[in-house]
């Protein structure tokens, strides 16, 4: 069955949350400090940006401690009944079990937006008063707005966990998925995440579930996938485009740069732009575009940039002339930058076997792949004996024989005769 | 049979050896013997001796210790100006011990030198004269700079005539107990057409599969070796999906390794014997020219090579239309 990692792997105690002990510990102390009476701030405030465990904090204490948690999240009391409500139970000393309640105003921020400045003073009234501890949780405890809500709070600062903290949670969530990861995989997502512990764990599971084991490889080309969002924007306008200006625009508005904006064009435009004589126009456009990508290269003058946009948005854009719009095709991430990433260990490994044969053959590495190689897959597949001497002579070691040869089965005969 | 490659157990160790390039050759023997050697570029095809010579002039030169005294550099691994003023300098500047006064430096695939590095490699070239010589091996002589060029003395190596050829391989087949068929030995030539290397690289594949070589085994051979298959990637693009053709090229392309001018080539080829309007070929041939020339300009082959596709996709549209 599916179920979130986020909520399947959510701390269970206070040792389970990553990084934040001193302001775990402030709550901590303040949550118990109610039971010798009501302390002079009746209200917590967290902040902190998302993801670094400010509810589930307030969730794990609130079970530790045994008191019961009254969570409200700010979409539930944009109205004056729901503040009412929250009024109501911040005023009575406890719950109906008898034992201490917290009252939880979750998401603050998304109040803010909502421009209901009613709401904040509503909810400061209560806080005055209160005779149960309320915490409070927005991202940015200094907007302005909160002004006069602030000073009547406890302010509790939750910073950004580091990255390897989040590395060994994810490594713990690992464990107990019974997933083998690489090290330097998990850091990649706990770096990537920015401190954001709940989108590590999420990118964890979309990438490893149902995996036994995780490499650095499957979670490496997560890096281009952040910018996917606001790209396809961009392309919309490219791909749709009406005017050459309009197309142009679009440049500025790619937050990537001009190769991989020119990746996800070259991709995309052929799916889109169906209509034989307008796709002839299109990949022209992009080939005369990455002519002058070349004329850049060779001459290092940088001036001829306007050519290769002209002709990679605005070129693009005005070759639709009968296209239909059909349906709803997605945009695609570039798969051959995909392709290239993922094959790039294979290429080394290439790279090191023309290396071996430049050493006895006097061809350079890049032709041993093309002129040689080939034909040591023929001898490779049809004779073990031929192969293994080939091997020994080359150098070659048992990863690259099974490159050539193709299989684990095979490489093992031809390896068995090497010393 | 011998488990090594052919191609470099029967390179000859000696220039009195080489079977071919017989002016060459002969001039190359009476630098030997004047003990002086000038800078050389060695252009021609390949597989046709330009390495082997410029080994054998070394060897023949000093002696069994040749390796002391040369250094062999690929250009096409190490093209960047820093090989020249670090890699290059050293070796070139520093004196040699031993009776001939100069080292020799051999350049391979020195057509693929950045031209930076070229103008950089003409400084070192004069000021080193005394204690280094260099000889540029390349395809094309034109790619190299003219300064480079006019201090040079030049050899142009051309592809080995047939009978040289045959005789070549015959005799490797001899001393390796391979048997060979006259019609294989037909095959070989006509896949490799001269090119030495891959002729004996042919053979010896056909070989490793302990039957008789005969032209069936060598054209299945030279089939393996090249798996572009650029006639199913045409007549996907003819039938219309773009897409489909592209992901064939890419394969070709990141997976295999294949070269984009070997495809461009193939594609020409091929275009003559596709189902297209007589009037299209031509047009088509042209695009085929743009978009080679292009490719040895540097630009991205499948960007380029899908540009042609798409042409192929509007023919093959087009060719709907009027039946």
């Amino acid at each position: 069955m599916y179920a979130a990692w986020t909520v399947k792997h959510k701390p269970k105690s206070p040792a389970e949350i990553v990084g934040n002990p001193s302001a775990l510990k402030t709550l901590s102390d303040w949550l118990q400090s109610w039971s010798k009476g009501i302390p002079k701030k009746r209200a917590a405030f967290l902040y902190g940006s998302p993801g670094v465990g400010k509810t589930v904090s307030v969730e794990v204490l609130a079970r530790d401690l045994h008191m019961e948690l009254v969570e409200k999240n700010a979409s539930d009391y944009r109205t004056e009944d729901a503040i009412n409500r929250f009024a109501g139970l911040a005023s009575q000393y406890s719950s109906l079990f008898g034992g201490q309640r917290i009252v939880l105003l979750d998401e603050l921020d998304g109040l803010m937006g909502n421009a209901d400045k009613g709401g904040v003073k509503a909810i400061t009234n209560v806080v005055k008063t209160a005779r149960c501890p309320v915490v409070l949780i927005a991202n940015n405890a200094y907007d302005p707005r909160f002004r006069t809500l602030r000073s009547y709070c406890r302010l509790i600062d939750f910073k950004k966990p580091i990255a390897s903290s989040i590395a060994k949670r994810l490594q713990h969530i690992c464990e107990r998925e019974g997933i083998q990861a690489d090290e330097n995989a998990l850091k990649f997502l706990a770096q990537r995440s920015g401190g954001d512990v709940r989108s590590a764990v999420n990118d964890l599971q979309a990438l490893a579930q149902g995996k036994k084991h995780l490499t650095y490889k499957d979670v490496s080309w997560l890096a281009y996938r952040d910018r996917q969002e606001s790209i396809f924007n961009v392309l919309r306008m490219i791909v749709y485009g009406r005017t050459a200006y309009g197309a142009k625009q679009a440049v500025d508005m790619a937050d990537m740069d001009l190769d991989m904006l020119f990746e996800w064009i070259y991709e995309n435009a052929p799916a889109h732009i169906t209509d034989p004589h307008d796709l002839v126009q299109a990949m022209d456009a992009l080939a005369m575009a990455d002519v002058y990508r070349g004329r850049i290269r060779a001459s290092q003058d940088w001036s001829y940039l306007r050519y290769v946009i002209d002709f990679m948005t605005a070129g693009v854009a005005l070759a639709r002339q009968n296209s239909k719009v059909s349906g709803w095709i997605p945009f695609k991430f570039p798969s051959r930058i995909m392709m290239l990433s993922r094959s790039k260990a294979q290429r080394a490994l290439l790279k090191r076997i023309g290396l071996k044969i430049r050493r006895k053959c006097h061809i350079s590495a890049a032709r041993a792949s093309k002129e040689v190689l080939p034909y040591l897959r023929i001898i490779f597949k049809n004779n073990v004996h031929m192969a293994a001497g080939i091997a020994k002579w080359l150098d070659l070691d048992e990863e690259m024989v099974e490159y050539i040869v193709g299989t684990k089965a095979k490489a093992g005969k031809i390896t068995a005769f090497l010393p | 049979m011998s488990f090594e490659m052919w191609a470099e157990k029967y390179r000859p160790k000696s220039l009195g050896a080489m079977a071919n390039q017989k002016t060459i050759v002969e001039r190359l023997i009476s630098f030997v013997k004047a003990r002086n050697v000038p800078h050389c570029i060695f252009a021609g095809p390949p597989g046709t001796g330009k390495t082997t010579a410029a080994l054998c002039l070394a060897r023949d030169l000093y002696g069994e210790g040749y390796r002391e005294h040369l250094m062999e550099l690929n250009a096409s691994d190490e093209r960047g100006i820093n090989v020249v003023r670090e890699t290059i300098k050293t070796f070139a500047r520093s004196r040699s011990i031993g009776e001939i006064p100069f080292k020799i430096l051999i350049l391979d695939e020195a057509d693929n030198m950045t031209s930076d590095a070229q103008q950089a490699l003409r400084r070192t070239m004069e000021r080193y004269t005394e204690t280094c010589r260099f000889i540029m091996c390349a395809n094309y002589s034109g790619k190299i700079i003219e300064p480079i060029q006019s201090r040079c003395a030049p050899f142009r190596f051309t592809f080995l005539p047939r009978e040289e050829h045959d005789n070549y391989i015959k005799h490797i087949a001899e001393c390796e107990n391979v048997q060979l068929l006259p019609d294989g030995v037909d095959a070989i030539f006509e896949v490799c057409g001269g090119d030495l290397r891959r002729g004996i690289n042919s053979l010896q594949g056909a070989a490793s599969m302990n039957k008789p070589v005969d032209a069936k085994l060598v054209y299945s051979v030279a089939g393996k070796a090249s798996p572009s298959d650029v006639q199913k990637m045409l007549t996907t693009a003819i039938n219309g999906d773009f897409l489909g053709a592209r992901k064939q090229l890419r394969d070709m392309l990141q997976k295999y390794g294949v070269a984009g001018v070997d495809i461009i080539r193939q594609v020409h080829r091929e275009i003559f014997k596709t189902e297209i309007p007589e009037r299209l070929k031509i047009k088509l041939a042209g695009i085929t020219g743009e978009v080679d020339f292009r490719l040895v300009e540097g630009s991205d082959e499948e960007v380029q090579l899908s540009a042609l596709l798409a042409k192929l996709v509007e023919a093959g549209y087009e060719m709907k239309k009027l039946s």
